[in-house]
Formats: structure tokens, sequence, C-alpha cells
């Protein structure tokens, strides 16, 4: 961390927060984008965008995306997916827990650093996901579905720098300037 | 934190590893209850209505954008449509003709043994409104439920075979399990001999199996597999599946057979969900 970047964030960030709304309409943009018709042939590619909005929430403004939130978007993707009530809902906890545990850690990366660390939550969480189901005897599991958390980990610098704008965060300067 | 307002100046509350211990407890009291017990039905339905209305709106530019596309049909391709219509329905007509007389028929000799009347159920026809994104399962919604009088348990075809049986009913819409799918089974009847099996999914959709085949059983590629409406879901005599391939017993005692479905599972938009075939009692002596 260069000396030009202050330990708290000031100026530009401090005067547009993160708000309850904004917080809210994102997940439910995502969790939409989720219940779109996707092609069935391209399911097990699809990542779970609302686990990564999540995310982002739970590392930039811990207090409004909690444990909570996560139980409660893990029951509604739940009962999409007619498997398991709380198998969902179990991965997305331990995924926001994990987030909150090394939030200040999280927070303090830039984006393509973030993606390295945030990769092995977004594969774990979907490995949990097929264990638990193949543990609580729901037949055989697709594996291929572990892609979705690869493409997911992909995908997290184009949605963490959308979001950044949606959230009004200021562009940061590159720190090597 | 100086971008949440929110935070409290001083922390009154559990720590996170706890509150997560409460989630975790919570969440797999959730899951032991759901896999073993059906007490969660409630949950799963009104959860399910609350998303219903949203997967609709956001599932309708597809479907009128397929509407357009439709509507931009030659007219070569009508009059096709249409001359092809008309031979099936002579076709049809013809067949219907000879179905009266075996009904009248059927029904004529049932009355003369006393046997009770087959169940005659008009179906009802619905909608396939989404598939379930589910890396274990092979299941359907379709755009019936409840309210509609729709039960789990009824079995659902379409115009060529059996397509799978629903398995739960929501308020608006209800969710059909795919006769592929790893834990659906159907008892069927060899057409050829009579013998009978029981068909399971293997998972895919092009692929159905007879697990557990004796040894000596007289099954031949080729056979037809025809619904033997033993088990009080499916009624007699819909069409199920054809044999492709028999396997001789190589680390189990038991011979397998492969089947390849005859009703367009996972293909169409529009199948049909018949009346439960009634478990008819043993007729008192």
């Amino acid at each position: 961390m260069s000396l030009a970047k202050p330990l708290l964030p000031q100026g530009a960030a401090l005067a547009a927060p993160a708000t309850r709304a904004k917080v809210m309409s994102t997940l439910f943009a995502a969790l939409c984008l989720t219940l779109l018709p996707w092609a069935d042939g391209l399911r097990w590619l699809l990542p779970d965008l609302t686990l990564m909005v999540l995310l982002y929430w739970c590392i930039h403004a811990p207090r409004l995306a909690g444990l909570g939130i996560a139980f409660a978007l893990g029951l509604l993707t739940d009962v999409t997916h007619g498997l398991l009530l709380g198998l969902d809902a179990l991965a997305y906890c331990g995924a926001a827990f994990v987030a909150l545990m090394v939030q200040k850690r999280l927070e303090g990366f830039d984006v393509p650093r973030q993606t390295l660390q945030l990769a092995p939550l977004l594969l774990g969480k979907e490995a949990l996901v097929l264990t638990l189901g193949l543990a609580f005897g729901r037949g055989e599991a697709d594996w291929r579905y572990l892609a979705a958390g690869l493409l997911a980990a992909l995908l997290w610098l184009p949605l963490a720098m959308l979001l950044d704008r949606v959230a009004g965060r200021p562009v940061p300067e590159s720190e090597h300037s | 934190m100086p971008h949440t307002p929110q935070a409290p100046l001083f922390v009154r509350e559990m720590g996170l590893p706890t509150r997560f211990a409460l989630y975790l407890l919570f969440c797999l009291l959730l899951l032991a209850l759901d896999a073993r017990y059906s007490t969660l039905a409630w949950l799963r339905g009104g959860l399910n209505t609350l998303l219903y209305p949203i997967q609709r709106v956001l599932a309708a530019p597809w479907e009128w954008s397929q509407d357009v596309a439709g509507f931009f049909i030659t007219h070569g391709e009508l009059k096709r449509d249409n001359d092809r219509l008309r031979e099936e329905r002579d076709r049809m007509r013809i067949a219907q003709q000879d179905r009266q007389t075996l009904l009248a028929e059927n029904n004529n000799l049932r009355q003369l043994l006393a046997l009770p009347a087959r169940p005659d159920a008009a179906p009802r026809v619905v909608e396939i409104v989404q598939t379930v994104p589910s890396p274990f399962s092979r299941k359907v919604i379709i755009n019936r439920g409840q309210a509609h009088g729709l039960e789990a348990g009824s079995p659902v075809v379409d115009a060529v075979g059996l397509v799978g049986q629903v398995t739960r009913s929501y308020p608006l819409t209800a969710e059909v399990t795919l006769l592929t799918d790893r834990d659906q089974g159907a008892p069927v009847q060899i057409l050829r001999n009579g013998l009978r099996l029981i068909v399971s999914g293997t998972g895919s959709d092009r692929l159905l199996e007879v697990r557990f085949l004796d040894m000596h059983a007289d099954i031949k590629e080729g056979d037809l597999l025809y619904t033997s409406g033993i088990d009080g879901t499916y009624p007699a005599g819909i069409p199920v599946a054809q044999v492709v391939k028999t396997e001789p017993p190589r680390n189990t005692p038991f011979a397998r057979a492969y089947c390849r479905p005859l009703g367009g599972v996972g293909r169409y938009r529009h199948v049909a969900v018949l009346q439960p075939a009634l478990k008819s009692a043993p007729d008192k002596p």
C-alpha cells in the first residue's frame, strides 16, 4: 500500500455511502438475472450472480449486508432450485461468513487481487452445494456445475467495477502513478 | 467504519462466529426437516407463490420474441403444415372410429365379466414454463397448480408417451419430475410378452434403464414397453420406451437393458396431466 493512499477512505468516498436501497436493489436485480429463462444446456455455466453481489456488499457495506440477508437470499434461491430447503442458504451463509471474517483485508485490496482471494470462496460454494446434495442423497451430482464457480471468479472484475459505479465510489487512481 | 453511517457507537450484539453458528444450526435443521419429513411444504409453496409473478414477468420478453418469430412464417410452410394436419386428422378419425367400437366392446365385456369400469379421465393440457436449474435432478415447472386442482402424483404425458409425474404442487404452479430423473421409476410391461419390469431414469434425456433384470428374462432389442398400471399412479397402456440394448450380467448377477423414452421428455412446451389411476380395491367376494 503506497503512502499516497490514506488509511481511511476520504473525500468522495465519504460523500457517497452505501445505502440500504442500493444494496437491496442490486441484490434484487442479481436475483432477477438468475431467474431469467436461461437455455437449459447452459445452466451449468451460469455463475451465481446473487452470491457475487452479496459478497461485494459484505466487503463494502458489512453493516447492510450480513448473514441475515445471506440466509434470506439463500432460501429464495433454494425455492427456485426445488432441491432441498436450506442447501443454498447454508452455502450463502458460509460464504458471507468467510467474507465478513476477512472483510477488512479484502476491502484494502484492489479488485484484481480480490479476485484471487474470492476465487476459492466462489468455487467452494459450488462444491459445498454439490457435496451437501450428495450427502442428503439427492442422486448423482453434475460436477460440471463447478465451472460456474470458475466463471464467477472471472466475472468478479467486471462486476465489482460495475457495482463501484453503482455505489458511487470514486474511480481509484492507479497506485503506480 | 466511515462509509457505514448506520454503525452503532457501541457494539451490542453477538459476535460474528456466534451468529454464524446459529444460522448454520438453523440451516441444518431446515435441511434435515426437508430431507426426512414433508413439513415444510407450506414454506416452499408460499415463497414459490412470491417468486412466480417475477419469473413470469422476466420470461415474458422471451415468449413475445418467440411469438413474433412465429408470426413471420412463410405461406408455403403454412400450406404444407395444413396439408399434413388434414391428412393426420383423417387418419385419426379412422382410428377414432375404431376406438369407439373397441371401447363399446370393452365396456360390454367388462360388464359381462363384472369388472370395475376403466377410470376415464379428461387430460388437462398444461404448459412447461421453466426448467429447474439444479445439478441433481431432471424437473420442470408447469403453469397449473393447486388452484387448478392439480395434485402431486398425477402422471404427465405428451402425444406420444409418458413424460413424468407431478411431484410437488404449489398454489399456482407444479413441479414435474421427468421420467429420466435418476430417482424416478415406472412399472412397465413388454408389449410382446407381457413381462412386468420397472424402468428407471439415468439422468440423461435419451436413456432409461431396466436395472436388476433376471439373467434369462425374455427381453430383446426393439421391444416396446407400456405402463402396466399396477402401481396405482400411472394408468395402464401408456407407451413408455423402446429397448435399444440389452447387456448380459458382468460384475453383478443381474442383466441390464437400456431403453429410449418414446415421449418427448425435455422437448415439448405443452404436455397433458392425467388423473392418477385410482387404486382399485379388490372386489368383495
